[in-house]
């Protein structure tokens, strides 16, 4: 019992420092995908050319790909932690940690699908 | 058994998360950080979908940037921002209390954090709805 108790708060202690440390970084990634997608861009907003345009310059494509992957991680996490305030038994959790995960890879590899499809595309 | 002795700690069930008497400052800001962390995730989403929009071409797209440029989304865009600025501030206090930082300072640093919204969100507003 004490052991089971111990293992259970080093796995919530370690998925709250992940959240923590993504949490500050989303903090940063967004502060400048916000900026430059919706502050700088005139009217708020790029047009398609604008979106193609500024994805394909290298350090925002790179930005924009770790803001994808960090914010999705943060995201799932936050969604975990809402779903273990209601107690849920080991083994549900552990389905739902795994359903996490797939959605998880799905949003990542979608995102950059996309990016890579304008980036491509010629017109 | 010590009469002094403090009543051991209860964790809330979900269900007394809609109970709110007797609620303190730090209640409120667990609150608007689950509300506003739901809301975050569920724009995250919708805004991937609707990025799907770019693989429909330059006609799809500044359709929808027409669309996006009417009063109604730009008063969602300041919801938006609301709502990342009440996460991030509050998430930012959360970390350095976390990790052992200011832990005696943590409501003077929720004060901030509420300030520090209540004016960059007022500015955000301005420019937003200044550009038009």
């Amino acid at each position: 019992m004490m052991q089971k108790t111990l293992t259970r708060e080093r796995a919530s202690s370690w998925s709250w420092i992940l959240q923590a440390i993504t949490g500050v970084l989303v903090i940063v990634l967004v502060g400048v995908h916000m900026i430059f997608q919706h502050f700088v861009a005139a009217g708020g907003l790029r047009t398609y050319a604008d979106v193609v345009a500024y994805i394909r310059t290298p350090f925002f494509l790179g930005w924009e790909t770790i803001f994808l992957i960090v914010v999705t991680w943060h995201a799932l996490l936050g969604v975990r932690a809402i779903a273990l305030d209601f107690g849920l038994k080991r083994s549900v959790e552990r389905v739902f940690n795994w359903i996490l995960t797939i959605i998880g890879v799905g949003t990542i590899v979608y995102g950059l699908w996309l990016t890579f499809t304008v980036i491509s595309r010629t017109s | 058994m010590s009469v002094n002795a403090k009543p051991k700690p209860v964790a809330r069930k979900p269900i007394q998360w809609i109970d709110l008497r007797g609620r303190r400052v730090g209640f409120w800001a667990y609150l608007a950080m689950r509300l506003s962390g739901i809301g975050l995730v569920v724009y995250l989403y919708l805004h991937l979908v609707i990025l799907n929009q770019l693989t429909a071409g330059p006609g799809a797209w500044d359709g929808f940037v027409a669309l996006a440029r009417s009063p109604i989304f730009l008063a969602l865009d300041v919801v938006l921002i609301i709502g990342l600025l009440v996460h991030g501030l509050n998430g930012l206090r959360l970390a350095l209390v976390g990790f052992g930082i200011g832990v005696p300072r943590h409501k003077t640093m929720l004060w901030i954090g509420v300030a520090l919204a209540v004016i960059l969100s007022v500015l955000s507003a301005l420019a937003i709805f200044s550009k038009g």
